[in-house]
């Protein structure tokens, strides 16, 4: 199955970088640090280089595969598989993408209710959020391109607000370096896929860029950028609190903006969780744009009708969750999907590309 | 123009969305600004809230309110009874204990909340009151709001006198922090109805095990922060000085293990304010110097030896030994090890200026 997109529907190579970058950074960004540092100490921040190599290795797996096939996750399903197999195969996807849906937004109201407005009501907030959502993802692939770029853009200077905190900060912490075993820096590592997931996205929009070969070396800058702010905010943190006190706490990084004055505005974590909105606005987007398109794909229904339909899905799964244990639950399984789908799933369908491919070559029919 | 009844009914909803969630307006809230617990009979607390109200036409005046009860936020509740409006902590400045319950009940129960509820600000100013913080509250002073003028004293006096840097994060991140023990700084009323500094209290487990006068402040600050400032008088033969530390700063280094022995190398850049003697030439301030040195020496020693007979590391010894030392024994530090630890004070004083005159 070779799909043709129109030239005026693709997006630059280097927009690539924006759209990983934003799908990457979400909700988990808010509190990666506790997790991280009850398997490997302070010494997380090695946890993260690693499972910085470990992207790029799988960004690089993804970039041959789809280059292979020169389409998307379905032509891929498709060379593998063939036809049958990659609809049963994309249903299953499309369910993995509206898990993340539901994870980032369950968490992100969370969020809200917790820190702002605790009696927000999850339902109503979800559905006007999906009006928006809706609202750009039927505007097509390049107005999701240009709220990501705008999504990684515009919060740019919440970066340099967490220098406001170094005044507090004792890098000492960090010492001694190399306290914990590798099992422990990988199992550090392990907790860091939640936080990282999203990268994969290339998968589903490959097709749309113009230029692909161009586009890997953008590709891959935007896991490195992803990867230097967990870097730069996991040190922060670190730094920051006690070992003991940044157990405590669910959301690091918000509560690091707790220290924040400013002549203007009392207390900063308003504005920052008022701003992640914008934040997590591609990492809905994208996932439910591409679980429309696979849906139209699989069903041959129309994209419009198709995004509607996961979107009320979504929308019913998100106000299920209403406690913190359940939300918690809900939210490590998906990050467990995640860890998965891109760390055991990708790897096996590169394979199965290889032989794939080593096979067409070798038959009797090509 | 397809596109106007969409963006139409996206106006709608958030319109209808912002009705969804509690307003706070601030006419029509007891905006707390200063909060005080004291000891009460043991099972409950008492506390103290004091809040601006706002007249018409007029300066806000500070009014108090009382409540007891078990734990921190059905005290609040008690004090709801009595407001006319709901009782808002967003805003809370400083927070105060009596001594009483710093010393009998211990605070660590209290101070949950405050890191666990979102309202509240890292920055706000914890301190221990001489006396009753009930009693402290309800003075009348300065033209501020007491909460909010009881903090500004503080933080003049961190960032231009002896006392350490202080809020609420640095207490709970010398709390948390294995190898440290938390202080706060101790306020009183005087009786002339006035707030004043009068030393810092060291916490264990949540109760006041030492406190330090005033003017021990300085050398305390010399060894906790890492660049201080601060004033203190040298008396020499030839006349007292009072120097004026301007930028200080210590080096912690590790000499030997087993037992631990640790130099702290205090650098104090100072300029002389005020001097009483015949004149001020390049000896005597050579003198003064000297003097300073040991008088830094032997005070920082007095302390040192005091915590560690009081079994107290507010200095943070023990989280410093465990930056250098892998494996560090953690566990014995304060009962057994702290006390076996030798410290080598090397203080260096250099007088930069003396004044405008000789």
């Amino acid at each position: 199955m070779k799909i043709h997109i129109p030239e005026n529907k693709k997006i630059s190579p280097f927009l690539v970088l924006f759209l990983i970058h934003a799908n990457q950074i979400g909700v988990g960004v808010l509190g990666f640090q506790r997790p991280i540092s009850k398997e490997a100490g302070y010494d997380g921040w090695i946890s993260i280089l690693i499972i910085a190599v470990a992207i790029h290795i799988i960004m690089w797996l993804i970039l041959k595969m789809c280059s292979t096939v020169d389409g998307d996750i379905m032509s891929v399903h498709e060379f593998v598989f063939g036809k049958w197999i990659s609809k049963i195969l994309g249903i299953f996807v499309i369910l993995y993408l509206c898990l993340t849906i539901v994870a980032i937004l369950r968490s992100y109201i969370e969020i809200i209710q917790v820190w702002m407005f605790p009696s927000l009501q999850t339902f109503w907030f979800s559905l006007v959020f999906f009006i928006l959502i809706l609202y750009l993802v039927t505007g097509g692939f390049r107005v999701i391109t240009g709220a990501a770029f705008f999504s990684v853009i515009i919060p740019v200077y919440i970066l340099f607000i967490f220098l406001l905190v170094l005044p507090y900060a004792d890098f000492t912490n960090l010492l001694p370096i190399f306290d914990h075993s590798f099992t422990d820096l990988l199992k550090g590592a392990y907790t860091m896929t939640y936080a990282f997931a999203g990268f994969e996205a290339i998968l589903f929009f490959y097709p749309f860029i113009k230029e692909p070969i161009k586009a890997k070396k953008w590709a891959h800058m935007g896991l490195l950028l992803t990867v230097a702010i967990h870097l730069y905010l996991a040190l922060i943190a670190f730094a920051y609190f006690p070992r003991e006190q940044l157990q405590k706490n669910i959301w690091p990084t918000i509560t690091m903006w707790k220290i924040v004055q400013m002549p203007f505005v009392e207390r900063f974590e308003y504005i920052g969780i008022a701003n992640w909105c914008l934040i997590i606005l591609p990492n809905i987007c994208i996932p439910l744009w591409a679980s429309g398109r696979i849906a139209k794909q699989i069903f041959g229904i129309r994209q419009k009708t198709s995004v509607a339909v996961l979107a009320l899905f979504c929308l019913a799964a998100v106000s299920l969750f209403s406690t913190r244990t359940s939300i918690q639950k809900y939210v490590s399984f998906a990050g467990t999907a995640g860890f998965y789908f891109n760390f055991v799933y990708v790897p096996i369908l590169f394979i199965a590309v290889l032989i794939a491919r080593r096979v067409k070559k070798n038959g009797p029919s090509s | 123009m397809v596109r106007l009844p969409k963006i139409l009914t996206l106006f709608m909803f958030s319109a209808a969305l912002s009705g969804c969630v509690e307003k706070s307006i601030l006419d029509d809230i007891v905006l707390v600004n200063g909060l005080g617990f004291d000891y009460c009979d043991g099972v409950n607390i008492q506390a103290t809230v004091v809040y601006p109200d706002y007249l018409p036409d007029q300066p806000p005046k500070d009014k108090t309110f009382t409540g007891r009860a078990r734990m921190k936020k059905t005290v609040l509740q008690d004090i709801s009874r009595q407001t006319t409006d709901p009782v808002v902590t967003g805003s809370i400045n400083t927070v105060v204990f009596g001594r009483e319950l710093a010393e009998k009940q211990g605070i660590l129960d209290l101070v949950d909340s405050f890191h666990r509820d979102p309202r509240v600000g890292s920055t706000i100013f914890l301190g221990v009151i001489d006396g009753t913080a009930k009693e402290f509250l309800k003075g009348k002073y300065g033209i501020r709001s007491t909460g909010e003028h009881v903090a500004k004293i503080i933080e003049h006096n961190i960032k231009h006198e002896d006392l350490p840097r202080t809020n609420m994060q640095r207490f709970f991140s010398d709390y948390y922090q294995t190898g440290k023990t938390p202080f706060m700084p101790l306020l009183r009323k005087t009786e002339a109805g006035n707030v004043e500094l009068t030393g810092i209290s060291f916490f264990k487990y949540g109760k006041i095990a030492d406190s330090i006068p005033a003017e021990k402040m300085f050398f305390f600050k010399l060894l906790s922060d890492k660049y201080s400032e601060g004033l203190h008088s040298v008396k020499t033969k030839e006349g007292e000085a009072s120097v004026r530390d301007i930028r200080s700063s210590h080096n912690f280094s590790l000499l030997q293990q087993n037992p631990l022995k640790i130099r702290v190398k205090i650098k104090v850049n100072g300029i002389i304010d005020e001097f009483n003697g015949e004149e001020l030439n390049p000896s005597t301030v050579k003198s003064v110097e000297k003097e300073f040195e040991k008088i830094i020496y032997e005070e920082c020693m007095e302390l040192i030896s005091r915590f560690q007979e009081k079994e107290i590391d507010p200095i943070g010894f023990g989280q410093f030994a465990k930056t250098q030392i892998r494996n560090f024994d953690m566990e014995n530090w304060l009962s057994t090890l702290y006390k076996d630890l030798s410290v080598d004070i090397k203080p260096k004083v250099t007088i930069t200026e003396t004044g405008v005159i000789e």
